[in-house]
């Protein structure tokens, strides 16, 4: 292939560089500029995935941004819904913008002047109206019969259409353009009236705090976040912490072997594409699943046992959800037992503590920070994530299984009556974000964080 | 409390560690375990308190078989090595912990607590974690918590391994003071023959899994069994000649040096034979006449030690009071005490 430089620019590309200045180099190499150009692409990902994310959410929840309004600009634009609206604030108001006005204007005429109305007509209609506004048709059309030449009804007719100029359904790009019309349809407005007109007119989006108003007033809201409450503590109580230290320590007790064994088998589930790992689990819970089958002989008839109540939709997705999420805590409180010397277990042994006293004694407490970890992690990333519930119950029967992020995702991003809520959906994100930040504070706080970090007082 | 190992094996998988063991504690006695790195005293001083599991015989506490007792009821104290104290209590928690997992009273346990940490002196440091404590500190508390439940059996392995020389000094007569006190049958695990010599009732030397020699510091050290127990015992250390035995007496490899054995050592044919001479039976004074050059001095502060060349190569070592006339180079007739002269076979057993 063959390159042909365009350009002297171009041409110089190829050249090869003169060496690195001294200048260029002492900021390449000196070790503090060095240090900055290494934390570089992690400062970058921080701000990009998530300051700004966070940032953005914060900006969106405070606006009503939804697929009708769009995220970019608006026009003012007076619909029957906006008319709807403003009757509420000024009734006479709404009222006369929805009723079409004539108003006789050069516009007019020029469309008839294309018409086969006569020419005299027109010129009169002009000379002697220009500029008068009509209130409705029948006075519109009383002046125009007043007119030389007497002209038919359906003349009559067709020159009083030319004049119509009603204002609902017309889209003003501006302010201005909108005062105008009203205006010169000679709508008598104050100025503050014609800013609430503007407000109920305007198609974009706004600043509003409607979005937690609207949250915190809900009933939806209050179930969601009650199911939310109630699907993180049992994962984590139950499974992530519980179960996860109930194989870290299991397995603790085992040959090498064996105990490896153990702990593959539990990462599977994590290691399974979790599209796959929930469809296996919707065959179990089918209506001609394993569950159905297997309970069949004992005269339960078969059903979907994923959707069929709300608690075994709870069952399931709390299984679900824990099965994938202990493998992690024991993981982490495997190696953290690891860590504590062997000596200890025999000096415990000999000092007279059965193995449950040990554990209660000697291990549980020395694993405090893995635990504080897990704890911490797993709450976050349970508030967060909805993956899992979203393949299999994706919040049913009836949203008895809807939590905070999937409703956040819901009304966000993803809606049958196809009408998208991002603002209030960002709204949700946000009082996820903030649930986050403040539990992960008390954490803290509960396992004495300062306490664990502290440095010994060595003496001798 | 007797403790008895009767037949005793240990091993690891295919690893054997030790094999047919007997041994005897006697009841109020102090017993090191003494022997190289890897010997098996760990393993020996483990399965008597239960963590391992033997692979055959018996081990008896008094006149019970405890066997296959689980740890937890042997009733012993063991003081680890490396302390083995848990970090996250406080002295008084670790203390405590044994009477803890009984069940005693709380003030039961404060008041049995008070008076142990007042036998090991640490009562100011009861409140403290053990990071918080020196080694010598933390060895105390070890020793606190493994008396406190006045255990029939107190194991020590190697305690004060961890321990800088003056600390360790002081250690010895401690530990040795609380065992007579307390009474208490002891095992003391080292590999540093002082500590064995000093401390100890009797030593059981080890070697390879097998226990050589149980005797007293004194007799073992005035009349080891082995070359191995010889060179083991004595700092420093006895030196070796090798040599032929012909007619009563020894031949020095490639001298002309005869060294008259004593009554006791006298081979009864002929054949390679190894002499060990402790370095305070080498001196100007004695019977044995043995030329040689002194290659080396060592000032001791109290005492020199000197290493002297013999004419075969051979090196033996005398230990004097200080004196300033000799150098290295100088050329020395030194005597060795014949009666104190131990005679070895070819497979290292005392003749
Ligand atoms: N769990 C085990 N599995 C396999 N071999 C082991 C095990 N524990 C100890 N051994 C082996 O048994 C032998 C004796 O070990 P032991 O710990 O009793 O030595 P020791 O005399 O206490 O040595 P040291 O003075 O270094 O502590 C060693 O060769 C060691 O490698
Ligand atoms: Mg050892």
């Amino acid at each position: 292939m063959t390159v042909t430089p365009t350009s002297p620019a171009d041409a110089g590309a190829g050249v090869v560089q003169p060496a690195l200045g001294s200048r260029t180099r002492r900021l390449l190499y000196g070790s503090r500029t060095l240090a900055w150009l290494l934390l570089l692409p992690g400062l970058v990902m921080v701000v990009l995935f998530f300051l700004a994310p966070v940032v953005l959410t914060a900006a969106f929840s405070f606006t009503n941004m939804s697929t009708a309004t769009g995220v970019s600009g608006g026009v003012y634009q007076v619909a029957p819904s906006s008319i709807s609206r403003l009757k509420t604030a000024l009734p006479d108001l709404a009222d006369e913008l929805s009723q079409p006005r004539y108003v006789i204007d050069q516009a007019g005429l020029d469309a008839l002047g294309q018409t086969s109305v006569p020419k005299p007509l027109l010129d009169e209609l002009a000379a002697k109206h220009m500029g008068e506004v009509f209130d409705n048709r029948r006075d519109a059309e009383r002046m125009i019969k007043t007119l030389g030449g007497r002209p038919s009804t359906a003349v009559v007719k067709q020159i009083s259409e030319a004049f119509n100029r009603s204002i609902v359904n017309a889209r003003f790009s501006s302010k201005t353009a909108l005062f105008e019309a009203i205006d010169g349809l000679g709508i008598k407005a104050t100025p503050e009236q014609k800013e609430t007109i503007a407000d109920n007119t305007w198609t974009g989006w706004v600043w509003t705090t409607g979005n937690f108003e609207r949250m915190f007033a809900s009933k939806d809201a209050l179930r969601t976040m009650l199911n939310t409450v109630f699907y993180v503590a049992m994962v984590l109580i139950i499974f992530n912490t519980a179960y996860a230290m109930f194989l870290a320590i299991a397995t603790h007790y085992m040959p090498d072997r064996t105990s490896g064994f153990f702990r593959s088998l539990w990462l599977l589930p994590r290691i399974t594409p979790p599209v796959i790992y929930v469809l296996m689990w919707k065959w179990v819970a089918w209506d001609n699943g394993f569950l159905s089958m297997l309970l069949a002989p004992f005269g339960v008839a078969p059903r979907n046992w994923l959707l069929d109540t709300g608690t075994n939709a709870w069952v399931f997705v709390i299984l679900i959800n824990g099965v994938v999420g202990a493998s992690m805590g024991m993981l982490v409180f495997a190696s953290a037992l690891k860590a504590i010397p062997q000596s200890q277990f025999w000096a415990s042994e000999v000092d007279g503590a059965s193995r449950w006293q040990q554990i209660v004694h000697i291990l549980l407490p020395q694993l405090r920070w893995p635990i504080l970890f897990i704890t911490c992690y797993q709450t976050l990333s349970l508030l967060a994530s909805y993956d899992y519930i979203l393949l299999a119950t994706n919040g049913g029967p009836g949203g008895s299984t809807e939590v905070w992020s999937l409703a956040a995702y819901h009304t966000a991003l993803f809606n049958y009556a196809g009408n998208l809520d991002y603002g209030y959906g960002a709204a949700m994100a946000l009082v996820l974000v903030i649930i986050g930040i403040t539990l992960a504070l008390l954490y803290l706080r509960v396992f004495n964080y300062r306490a664990l970090v502290s440095r010994p007082i060595i003496e001798h | 409390m007797r403790i008895l190992l009767d037949h005793f094996s240990k091993s690891f998988g295919a690893v054997k560690v030790i094999e047919d063991m007997n041994l005897e504690i006697r009841d109020g006695e102090m017993l090191a375990l003494l022997g190289p790195s890897g010997c098996g005293k760990s393993t020996t001083l483990f399965s008597i308190c239960g963590i391992h599991r033997v692979s055959g015989g018996r081990i008896l506490f008094g006149d019970n078989d405890v066997t296959n007792v689980p740890s937890q009821l042997r009733n012993v104290g063991v003081v680890f090595q490396s302390y083995a104290l848990y970090p996250h209590m406080t002295v008084r928690q670790n203390i405590a912990f044994p009477l803890q997992v009984k069940g005693l009273a709380a003030a039961d346990i404060k008041q049995q607590v008070s008076a142990i940490a007042a036998l090991v002196h640490i009562e100011e440091l009861l409140e403290r974690r053990p990071a918080q404590l020196s080694g010598g500190q933390q060895q105390r508390v070890a020793l606190a918590r493994a008396l406190i439940r006045k255990p029939d059996v107190l194991l020590l392995d190697e305690p004060l391994a961890n321990l800088d020389a003056k600390l360790r000094l002081e250690m010895r007569s401690e530990i040795r003071r609380l065992q007579l006190e307390t009474g208490i049958t002891a095992i003391l695990v080292t590999h540093d023959q002082v500590e064995a010599m000093s401390m100890c009732d009797r030593i059981a030397i080890m070697n390879a899994g097998e226990i050589i020699q149980i005797a007293t510091p004194s007799e073992m050290y005035h009349d080891p069994r082995t070359e191995f127990v010889a060179g083991f015992l004595g700092n420093p250390p006895i030196a070796f000649l090798k040599g032929t035995a012909q007619d009563g007496a020894v031949l020095l490899d490639k001298s002309d040096i005869r060294i008259p054995l004593p009554g006791r050592g006298r081979p009864a044919g002929a054949g390679r034979v190894t002499l060990g001479i402790r370095p305070e039976d080498f001196g100007p004074q004695g019977d044995v006449q043995i030329p040689g050059t002194i290659v080396f001095v060592e000032t001791q502060g109290r005492e020199n030690l000197y290493d002297v060349r013999l004419a075969d190569g051979g090196m033996l070592r005398s230990i004097q009071p200080v004196r300033g006339d000799l150098k290295v180079g100088d050329a020395v007739t030194w005597a060795a005490a014949g009666d104190k002269i131990m005679v070895f076979g070819e497979d290292g057993s005392r003749l």
